[in-house]
This record gives C-alpha cells, sequence and structure tokens, in this order.
C-alpha cells in the first residue's frame, strides 16, 4: 500500500516511517501539517494513495477537518483512514468516525499492533476491490448477463458501500467504532436496527446497480429520520440498517418505524424499468450497550440486527394470516 | 540484518532524537507553566495552559511507544487536567489549579531525570 502519513510531531513520523521499514510491504510519504497533506495529495493525483494516517490534533487544520476533506475528493471516498492519536476521549472517537475514519489507534501504540492493523485494512482493500468489480460488472454495457452471474452479482448478505449519507459509516468502521465505545463508558448507549421487507424479492428483481440505488435511498431516509439525535448507522447487508446512539436517548421504535415508512412512502422510489417500488421497513427492539465488554458489545449489536429481521418476519408473517384468515361480513 | 536488530537500532536512533527534542519541550513546558502560575489574568492563565498541553500532548503520544512510559503517563495526567480546566468555567477552583501544577512539577522533574541520565 502506498501510505500518507500526517502528524505535527516529527518523531511520530520518524516512527511511522520506521516501523513501516521494519514491516517492509508499504510504502509511506509523510506530512507535517493538514495543508502539506492536501498539497501532496493533489501533487499525486496520478499515483494516488491507498490509506491515510492522521493525527487528530494538529494546529489550524486537526485530522478531523482534514478527513472530512479528504471525502469530499471522488476518488478517495472510499479510501482508508486510520487516526492516529492520543486523544482517547469519546467525544473525539464519535467525530473521527462521524468524518468517515475507518479505524482508530490510540497513541502510544506498538509495532506489532500497528502492522497488524495495516493488515486489516489491506485485506479489507482487496475485499472492497473485489465488490466494486460487481458493480462495475454488472452496469457494464458490454457485460448484459453479469447480473445473473451469481459469482459477480451483488449478493444478497454484503455489506454495501454507500456514499454521502450523514453519519453513515462502512460496516468495519462501525465495527472498529463500537471496539473503541467498548474501551470506555458506554453508559446511555443503545442500539438498534431496521430491516427493509421483502429484501429478498427487491434483491431477486434487481440488477446490483439497482439493488445498490435502493439501500442508499433507503440510508438516506433512515439517517434523516434520526437527524435530531447522535447516531452512527451502518448498512450490514441482508437489507438490514445498524444504528448506534448515545446520550441517554431511548427511542420509541414504533414511532420511529412510522416516520421513516412515512419518509418512505413520500420518496417515489423507481426501478430502471420505471416501474415504481413499494419499499418499507421493520424496526427491531433497542438493545442497551452500558456496561458491556467488546465481546458483549458485539452480541448487543447482532441481536440488535436478528431483532429487526424477526420484525421484519413477522410483519411479513402477520400479512400472510391476514389473507388466510376467512373474513366474515 | 535481522528484523529484530533492525527494529532495536531504528528504535535507538529515535529515542535519541526524542531525548534531544524532550530538552527543548521540557523548557517549553516549564515556561508556560510559569507564566500560567504567575498570570491573574484567565485568559492568560488559559493561552498558557493551551501551550503546554499541545507539547505534552505530543510527548504522551510517543514516550510510551520508545521505552518511556513513565514519563508519557506523566505528560498524559497533566494533559488530561489541563483539558478539564481548559472546558470548564473561566475561574477553576484552586484545587485542580494546584493539582495541575504539582502534575507539571513530577514532569519537569522526570523529563530532567530522563535528559541528565538518558540510559
Amino acid at each position: 500500500m502506498k501510505i500518507l502519513a500526517v502528524d505535527d510531531d516529527p518523531i511520530i513520523l520518524e516512527l511511522l516511517s520506521h516501523f513501516v521499514e521494519v514491516a517492509g510491504c508499504h510504502q509511506l510519504v509523510t506530512a507535517t501539517s493538514g495543508r502539506h497533506a492536501l498539497d501532496l495529495v493533489y501533487a499525486n493525483e496520478g499515483a494516488a494513495f491507498d490509506c491515510f494516517l492522521f493525527d487528530i490534533q494538529m494546529p489550524e487544520m486537526d485530522g478531523i477537518e482534514l478527513t472530512q476533506k479528504i471525502r469530499g475528493m471522488k476518488q478517495f471516498k472510499d479510501t482508508p483512514v486510520l487516526m492516529l492519536t492520543a486523544m482517547s476521549e469519546k467525544r473525539y472517537i464519535d467525530a473521527a468516525f462521524s468524518s468517515g475514519a475507518t479505524d482508530y489507534v490510540t497513541k502510544p501504540f506498538e509495532i506489532t499492533e500497528l502492522t497488524a492493523r495495516l493488515q486489516l485494512i489491506d485485506d479489507l482493500i482487496t475485499t472492497r476491490r473485489i465488490k466494486t468489480d460487481k458493480i462495475f460488472a454488472a452496469q457494464s454495457p458490454i457485460a448484459p448477463y453479469a447480473s445473473s452471474d451469481s459469482r459477480s452479482a451483488i449478493q444478497l448478505h454484503d455489506p454495501i458501500s454507500i456514499y454521502d449519507v450523514d453519519n453513515l459509516v462502512e460496516y468495519p468502521a462501525m465495527e472498529n467504532y463500537i471496539r473503541q465505545l467498548a474501551r470506555g463508558s458506554l453508559f446511555g448507549s443503545a442500539t438498534f436496527a431496521f430491516a427493509v421487507r421483502k429484501i429478498e424479492e427487491h434483491h431477486a428483481a434487481m440488477s446490483s446497480a439497482e439493488f445498490s440505488f435502493l439501500i442508499s435511498d433507503v440510508a438516506e431516509v433512515i439517517s434523516d429520520s434520526l437527524a435530531s439525535h447522535q447516531f452512527l448507522m451502518s448498512y450490514a447487508g441482508s437489507g438490514i440498517f445498524i444504528c448506534v446512539t448515545e446520550s441517554g436517548w431511548r427511542p420509541d421504535m414504533g414511532a420511529l418505524m412510522d416516520a421513516v415508512n412515512l419518509s418512505l412512502s413520500r420518496t417515489e422510489l423507481y426501478d430502471n424499468s420505471g416501474q415504481q417500488l413499494f419499499v418499507r421497513v421493520s424496526a427491531g427492539e433497542v438493545v442497551r450497550l452500558i456496561w458491556k465488554c467488546e465481546n458483549s458489545v458485539m452480541e448487543a449489536i447482532s441481536a440488535a440486527y436478528l431483532s429487526a429481521d424477526e420484525a421484519s418476519a413477522a410483519h411479513e408473517r402477520s400479512m400472510n394470516d391476514l389473507w388466510l384468515v376467512p373474513q366474515r361480513a | 540484518m535481522s528484523m529484530v536488530s533492525q527494529e532495536l537500532s531504528g528504535l535507538d536512533r529515535i529515542r535519541t532524537r526524542f531525548l534531544h527534542l524532550l530538552k527543548e519541550r521540557q523548557a517549553n513546558v516549564a515556561q508556560h507553566a510559569m507564566l500560567a502560575w504567575e498570570s491573574d489574568d484567565a485568559a492568560t492563565k488559559r493561552s498558557n495552559f493551551q501551550e503546554a498541553q499541545m507539547t505534552l500532548h505530543q510527548i504522551a503520544g510517543t514516550a510510551g511507544s520508545l521505552g518511556f512510559g513513565d514519563l508519557g503517563q506523566t505528560a498524559r495526567e497533566c494533559e488530561d487536567l489541563i483539558i478539564t480546566y481548559l472546558d470548564g468555567p473561566a475561574f477553576a477552583d484552586n484545587v485542580l489549579l494546584n493539582e495541575i501544577f504539582t502534575n507539571l512539577d513530577a514532569f519537569v522533574s522526570k523529563s530532567q531525570n530522563l535528559i541528565s541520565h538518558p540510559s
């Protein structure tokens, strides 16, 4: 990977250069400020960076602002950003992930930890490249049958990348965020999920690109519905969106589901043939994250996921029962 | 050269540079601590603490990776106390101020020991 590391502390840059040299499989470029980093990014346009390492606290332009600027560039919407910082307070963690960070490493760090994180990012880039190839294969006019090829089509369970939706992060970043949260206080934090109803039918009827657009539209509606609260959300695949909130807010899931569905009904969604889509969501239970260790927090996220999935299935069952029960005048 | 020896020789070089810089950084923290101590003006106190915090933040971020964990921990404690002060009301209570200066004093002493006896 070609990595750009930005830190105002020359010792950190020396340490990173040394660690990367010892690891021996990456190329590191360093910058001492956000402005310097942006100059390097513009100058390297033809040979873009594969990964960024940003310090948070820097004079003039901090790492959060730098991440936002990088994410605003089309070619770096997906590029992993690893926050490398001594700031371990929750507000900094939240700000880092909200601005688009993929992972977060607390200083001081050891070479083994940094190497392991870089390996995870390398794996993420490889996985993402395969998914991007699938979408392009499905969209390509010279591959009209690509969407029917099970090897190249986006699978129902694939966590698709979604762009330009407020407070939405990719699923690996959400997992990293939760791991960081689990190290501190989770008082007042909770998780819940939404499941798109009849997702298998939508998936089976659509091309990969159409399905990807549908998921992006639903993500935008959910994000807008939660806009007055502090939250992070992520698409976990299979039509399920995981949300993590804090500050003691315990949402009324019935009311929230109605708000999302009302908004979906007002958002006219169509497939490529001009057919209007009837898209609605079901909401699962709220699961509190208080006093949970990392594994328990991940279990809580799974519980929220399963709860939304079950709510969607229960809704379908109730609709079927409605037609099966004999109607009396 | 093996990976371990390569890592060690590289770290030695960075450690030497860290200690060289520490002399300058320790003087910077001590100077701003002194100015904050002497000033009765809340704005002057805050700006000096902010300057000291920036330097402490850098030390806290690297000292542990270079084998100076104790110094890094002391720098971190000073930084956390200063952040508490800066996030609080304009006129903090004397207990917090005393705690900050006691910790800054410990930081300056530990830095001095490392600079004087680097091995």
